[in-house]
């Protein structure tokens, strides 16, 4: 590996350093064999000419965003203005008042003790790359609010702060740098002052996006878009999710030789099931082990098939509080107009997030939302059901997402039902609200443009990888034994997906993974055949 | 009056009055949306894993239950001990805890010269040397000058030679450790110089308070509180106010875990906030500088939106 470049912060401003740093895979997370050899992996795509061309990697080579060059100074200039209006947005009330208090602390306050550091996975797994420590982007950030928002004396400034000179190749690097943080908000627990780096990551992207239209176009375009005006982000209408869940519906029943009934706008049911749809599509038996479980256990429920009534997601918690509160206005009409008492929220942790903390300072209590943690331990020690934990006799462990564990507080629960149904359960190890991101947060587990996935395998999924492996070590190392991953969350899922495939973990460890539901499911003594079908996933 | 007066009144009335408009201003921002971070400290019999109140089925019908001790031990912790530099940057530890405890054994001292002056002792009645509580200033005094030059020499050297922190380094973090450090070096020479240290700061307090004379001070006093002024004057223009801040930082954003029910405090002003105009350029905001966050969150996309989705 070259050797790395020492940059200055300032150094985000100099076009000449292209790119402003190298990133390669590193080896500062030491994984154990078959994992352990660096040499052994492909290192990160290489760009075409043609796309260095047209978009800009000149942040460390790797592209999620992919801002097009402007074709002339002019161009340039007015794209240096907008970010300025955007900026003085971003510390307005009117225009920011739903975080401007902590942004200001966040700004106004760090001490740059570096305290945060050491807890940033990507940060680590980078090899320490400075421009991913948590303290970076703030810092960028910092600097151009004292200079160009904060009122006073720019010398005064200057001797507060430092100085920086912003430019287009500034902006277009801190594009791509506002999605190298999965907003994991590790770094924030750590700060003595309570200062909120992973809050930045956040401010930036919404800057981005509220005043300049740019965003990652897999969470905007494809996301929040798509599911405005088809209903779903993954492009499903409701025609078309009726119709795959009937099908997974009948597969199911076929399989299990018990009646999988899914149903669709039943008036007077008590709860809307809204799941991540991409469950529909990726893991269908997720959903699946839901309707099974909720009428086992009585409860009376439904989908919905108005447009977005079926897709819990609300991508504009990661970068735009107007896409976001569109989403979540919708999904509370929604179950509004349903008449249910309120929403089930899938295994997905964005999406709880979104309804059952923030959507709910704005839109308040009236439509309550029941987490699924909560609601699958309610039903498993209600006594309706009869367990035999012995069907889940195969080694388990617990990804805690970071939206549903370190940022909302639901730690206890999932822990308490797989005690109970996984004899063989261990813990990672960090765990609970000290656990590590899977690596696909914010966003990230449905960003694969240019090299991004590669980056996102390397640099912010190595930690998890590690932490899965490790839980495991005292199992047989090889595929003869199956070994589950519980990830109760779609976006976890999918990250955990792409790391195992990508180091064929499955085919040499013999590690799968899978949600909550599906192991409570599998353990439900009245099913005939066993619900987790190992060659099947 | 002597220009010592003058400058102390000075340093004292802006920190006074800059660090309450500070604290009006945060405390009055609006109501931000839900951002809390786990271990939440008041959470009954949860906190110590970080679990929260939504862990319970239905908790709506349940009463919230919050552990104000559980905070208070909290932020006892962090205050006292430094506990998260501790755990998560321990070679930093050894320079900011005497740094801060010399901070807060200095303004321990300054409270109980204060106390003790209100409470009628004075450097002119007899035995005053000898006195219980002067012999406990001094020794306070020693510990806080010490404590002091100790941290910001490790604090000065760590951000020269740690790469870690000399990035982020700037001009000020060097004025701050220095200006402090300067403090207690005026004090320790003062405290080495003179036998009636304890007697020359009672008379200056005595002095500032009651708009009178200052008995004459030894040199290094005189710079002692020239500093300690301009320090008074200075801290509130700098990050340093985290002393108080973090109030907010913990309190207000970290643990505000506080539910949008019905007759809830924020309500209202929530509701006016909903009603504040928006400006964001971006095409699919679709906002005109009049329309509101309701109407923009109740509208759908923009035609524009529309056509490129």
């Amino acid at each position: 590996m070259a050797e790395k470049r020492k940059i200055k912060i300032t150094d985000i401003s100099n076009p000449n350093l292209q790119p402003l740093v190298e990133v390669a895979p590193t080896n500062t997370i030491e994984l154990p064999p078959p994992y352990d050899k660096l040499e052994d992996l492909p290192g990160f795509k290489k760009l075409s000419e043609a796309t260095r061309q047209s978009v800009d990697d000149s942040l460390d080579g790797v592209v999620a965003i992919g801002v097009p060059k402007p074709k002339t100074p002019e161009e340039e200039q007015e794209l240096v203005e907008k970010f300025i209006s955007g900026l003085i947005k971003l510390f307005s009330k009117e225009n920011n008042w739903t975080f401007l208090q902590p942004l200001v602390l966040t700004m106004e306050h760090c001490a740059k003790c570096q305290t945060c550091s050491e807890e940033c996975p990507i940060f680590e797994a980078s090899g320490y790359e400075e421009i991913y420590r948590p303290t970076y982007r703030a810092e960028i950030l910092r600097r151009l609010y004292f200079k160009y928002v904060k009122p006073g004396s720019p010398l005064l400034k200057k001797f507060q702060v430092g100085d920086i000179d912003l430019n287009w190749t500034l902006i277009s690097r801190l594009v791509e740098l506002a999605y190298r943080c999965t907003i994991c908000r590790r770094c924030a627990q750590a700060c003595p002052i309570g200062i909120d780096n992973g809050l930045i990551t956040h401010e930036l992207r919404k800057l981005f996006s509220q005043e300049m239209g740019i965003a990652a176009k897999e969470i905007h375009d494809k996301g929040t878009v798509q599911h405005l005006l088809v209903g779903s982000s993954t492009g499903m209408t409701p025609e078309v999710v009726k119709d795959n869940v009937s099908f997974i519906d009948e597969d199911l029943s076929e399989r299990l030789g018990i009646k999988v009934e899914s149903k669709w706008d039943i008036e007077g049911a008590d709860y809307l099931v809204l799941h991540n749809a991409g469950e529909f599509l990726s893991w269908p038996e997720n959903p699946a082990a839901f309707a099974i479980l909720l009428d086992a256990a009585g409860i009376k429920w439904t989908y919905s098939s108005e447009l977005l009534g079926y897709d819990g997601v609300n991508y504009g918690v990661w970068y735009d509080d107007f896409q976001f509160s569109r989403i979540a206005m919708r999904h509370f009409e929604i179950a509004k107009k349903l008449g249910v008492k309120g929403i089930i929220m899938g295994e997905c942790g964005h999406e709880s997030k979104s309804m059952a903390i923030i959507a709910e300072r704005i839109f308040g209590n009236e439509i309550k939302t029941i987490n699924t943690m909560s609601l699958i331990e309610h039903i498993v020690f209600s006594g309706k059901i009869k367990f035999d934990p012995e069907r889940n006799n195969f080694p388990v462990t617990l990804h805690d997402p970071c939206n549903i564990v370190r940022l909302m507080g639901i730690v206890q629960p999932q822990r308490r039902v797989l005690r109970f149904l996984a004899p063989k359960f261990r813990e990672m190890e960090p765990h609970g609200v000290e656990n590590y991101c899977c690596g696909g947060g914010s966003g990230f587990a449905v960003m694969t443009p240019y090299n991004f996935l590669d980056w996102r395998i390397h640099i912010s999924g190595r930690k998890k990888f590690k932490q899965i492996l490790d839980a495991f070590k005292d199992e047989p190392p090889g595929p003869e034994v199956p070994k589950y991953v519980c990830a109760p969350c779609s976006n976890c899922k999918g990250q955990i997906r792409d790391i195992l495939d990508y180091y064929g973990a499955k085919e040499k460890s013999g590690i799968y993974y899978g949600g909550l539901v599906e192991l409570v499911v599998n353990a439900m003594a009245d099913l005939k055949e066993p619900f987790i079908d190992f060659s099947m996933m | 009056m002597e220009l010592i007066h003058l400058a102390f009144y000075l340093g004292l009335i802006i920190f006074l009055v800059i660090v309450f408009a500070k604290a009006i201003k945060i405390a009055t921002a609006p109501v931000h949306l839900r951002w809390e971070l786990y271990p939440v400290a008041h959470e009954k019999g949860k906190a110590h894993y970080g679990g929260s109140y939504l862990e319970e089925f239905e908790w709506w019908t349940k009463p919230l239950q919050k552990n104000l001790l559980g905070e208070v031990w909290t932020m006892f912790q962090e205050i006292v001990f430094l506990k998260g530099v501790w755990e998560h940057n321990r070679s930093l530890w050894f320079g900011s805890a005497p740094f801060h405890y010399a901070l807060y054994l200095y303004v321990v001292f300054t409270i109980l010269t204060l106390l003790s002056l209100i409470f009628g002792l004075t450097p002119t009645i007899e035995g005053f040397s000898n006195h219980s509580i002067i012999k406990f200033l001094n020794v306070l005094l020693w510990i806080s000058s010490i404590f002091g030059i100790i941290g910001a020499i490790v604090l000065f050297l760590k951000r020269i030679f740690d790469s870690n922190l000399k990035l982020y380094s700037n001009a000020s973090h060097y004025f701050n450790i220095l200006l402090i450090g300067a403090l207690y070096v005026t004090s320790f020479i003062w405290l080495l110089s003179s036998e009636n240290t304890i007697q020359e700061i009672f008379g200056f307090y005595l002095g500032v308070f009651s708009f009178s004379q200052i008995p004459s001070l030894p040199i290094v006093g005189y710079i002692h509180f020239y500093l300690l002024s301009f320090f008074l004057f200075y801290l509130p223009f700098t990050h340093m106010t985290h002393f108080f801040m973090k109030y907010f930082t913990y309190h207000k954003v970290r643990w505000d875990d506080e539910p949008n029910l019905p007759g809830s405090k924020f309500r209202k002003k929530l509701m006016e906030q909903l009603n504040f105009p928006v400006q964001w350029s971006a095409p699919h905001i679709g906002a005109d500088g009049t329309k509101t966050w309701l109407i923009i969150a109740s509208s759908p996309l923009p035609t524009k939106e529309k056509k490129n989705g």
